[in-house]
């Protein structure tokens, strides 16, 4: 591996649950220090792309290398999901979720060490969450899990990051906390993929925009594939306005 | 009768005290485990395990005694943790799927037992436990099969917590949930066939299921309840059996040990639980 080798190189990749692909002929590079944005109506296989590169979902064609290795090692990917499927009664603290960023590198037996602890209370100060390290992860807003659980996929200092919607029903306070976080990390030279239906959030803060809509719709810097024709190509029978500074489409809840 | 003596006189009669340490030993394990089953909402998955195994102890016992029950449970045990597992996995409603598996296997149980000339007795010792009369042996093989449920749950502790918080971020992080399941499955079989002839198939789950709940009511602090629910499963066993001593003794009214043991665990569920909601009111009335 060199300084070329990007954070993350998908190449005529297709991924399936079952028979049919859910998502075909996805290629696109990532470079260390950049963020793509991966845009597309809602089921156009945004959150299968992610899964599929962390090898939740079995990939049925190309191929998929992470810092140049065929497998990723433990801790150099770190995954955001998103957060609707966590039971909020949990007895647990946000302190100890992001704890179990670091489990896989400390081994089956092991107990978090110092270290360990210092690492969560890097990544808590990272998102802006010291404060609410000790409370029940549960008693969080939506928006403090979100950035508690980008804490836990940032804690073993991954070199490439995946996030899952992580705008979805955020504040404006969270939403600005969460956008200064990513810049953070970009400038740490960590690469970001986020999903996202916000363009404007892919303007601010991504080189790069995949668009997606079953299969790639374009690929590529993201003021020459954000053009009218592309975006309308990908939400398809959704009416799409744009003018020189902001798309504006039905149903989306921007600023 | 004051009451240091009704809490230690009853076991210093050697039977007693097998009793005593049998329960102990379970309450320890199934507390710990039983946490798990809470956070993992397995308690479904458990009854259906308990059910499974009902048939191994039937051809165990029928085929050679005492001694034949623990190797046939096991047996039973560990093909039903496998079987489940993979139930859980395919696309087939899981709930569905455990009921139509495990009573099947019940019935199979019953019917084999029914075999035997004097079956109603055995029939009732296999679903209820004979507590009182567990030999040496057996507090033996209790020990060992319930150290080897706790050794398989804490050499795996938090990563069962971390699949039982977030199964799509565990699988992220590149852990294999399936082998968790294999071994928290084992684990619970285990302590349902270490359970089976104290007290009995059908109690089983009581002592599975009621201190992880009761540990949840007391606290949300994670690594607290796991000492807690086999504290108040230890408590419970052991006032059960001196109450049940007490009645006998002192009262000439003889209760099923193993049933005493279970009523008292529920009764502190009970209490806990009462408690619990007076708390939370007069804090809802003083936050308001």
């Amino acid at each position: 591996m060199n300084a070329n080798t990007p954070a993350l190189a998908v190449s005529g990749a297709s991924f399936s649950y079952g028979r049919e692909p859910a998502l075909e002929q996805i290629t696109f590079e990532l470079a260390p220090g950049e963020a793509v944005a991966l845009i597309g109506p809602n089921g156009s296989g945004k959150s299968t792309l992610l899964k599929g590169i962390l090898g939740l979902i079995p990939r049925v064609g190309g191929t998929v290398e992470v810092l140049g290795e065929a497998t990723a090692a433990a801790g150099t990917v770190g995954y955001l999901p998103q957060t609707e499927e966590l039971d909020p009664q949990f007895p647990i603290t946000l302190e100890q979720v992001v704890m179990m960023g670091r489990y896989r590198s400390l081994g089956w037996l092991r107990l978090p060490s110092k270290r360990d602890r210092e690492a969560v209370a890097r990544a808590l100060d990272t998102v802006g969450l010291t404060a609410r390290a000790k409370s029940r992860f549960g008693e969080l807003s939506g928006g403090q899990q979100k950035r508690g659980l980008l804490a836990r996929a940032l804690v073993s200092g991954p070199r490439l990051l995946l996030l899952d919607e992580p705008f979805n029903g955020l504040d404006p306070e969270n939403r600005d906390a969460l956008i200064g976080t990513v810049e953070r990390l970009k400038a740490r030279g960590v690469a970001l993929l986020v999903s996202t239906h916000d363009l404007e959030l892919a303007r601010a803060v991504c080189e790069e925009v995949l668009l997606l809509n079953g299969s790639q719709v374009a690929f590529g810097p993201r003021d020459r594939v954000l053009t009218l024709d592309n975006v309308q190509r990908t939400f398809q029978g959704v009416g799409v306005e744009m003018d020189e500074h902001t798309v504006v489409l039905p149903g989306h809840e921007g600023h | 009768m004051d009451l240091a003596g009704f809490l230690f006189d009853a076991f210093s009669l050697p039977f007693m005290a097998r009793a005593l340490a049998v329960m102990a030993v379970l309450s320890l394990v199934a507390g710990v485990v039983g946490v798990l089953v809470n956070l993992r909402g397995l308690e479904f998955i458990s009854d259906g395990l308990t059910h499974a195994v009902f048939p191994g102890i039937a051809v165990g016992f029928v085929w050679g005694g005492q001694q034949g029950l623990f190797a046939g449970a096991m047996i039973a045990a560990l093909v039903a943790a496998v079987t489940l597992t993979l139930i859980a996995r395919s696309s087939v409603p899981t709930d569905a799927g455990i009921a139509v598996v495990f009573t099947a296997m019940f019935s199979v149980g019953v019917i084999v037992v029914t075999r035997e000339a004097d079956y109603a007795g055995q029939l009732e010792q296999l679903l209820f436990g004979r507590l009182l009369t567990v030999g040496p042996a057996e507090v033996v093989q209790t020990i060992v099969i319930c150290g080897v449920a706790l050794l398989v749950v804490l050499v795996t502790l938090k990563e069962q917590v971390f699949r039982a918080f977030d199964h799509t971020g565990f699988t992220a992080a590149g852990y294999r949930p399936l082998l968790l399941d294999l071994l928290l499955n084992s684990a619970i079989a285990l302590v349902v066939v270490a359970a089976s002839s104290a007290v009995g198939n059908l109690l089983v789950l009581a002592v599975l299921i009621v201190p992880g709940a009761v540990a949840r009511l007391l606290t949300s602090r994670l690594w607290l309840l796991f000492p807690l629910a086999a504290l108040f499963s230890g408590v419970a066993a052991w006032l059960g059996l001196a109450l049940g001593y007490a009645a006998s003794v002192d009262f000439g009214v003889d209760l099923p040990s193993g049933a005493t043991v279970v009523l008292v665990l529920v009764a502190g569920h009970a209490v806990v639980l009462l408690a619990r909601l007076a708390v939370d009111r007069v804090r809802g009335r003083t936050a308001r």
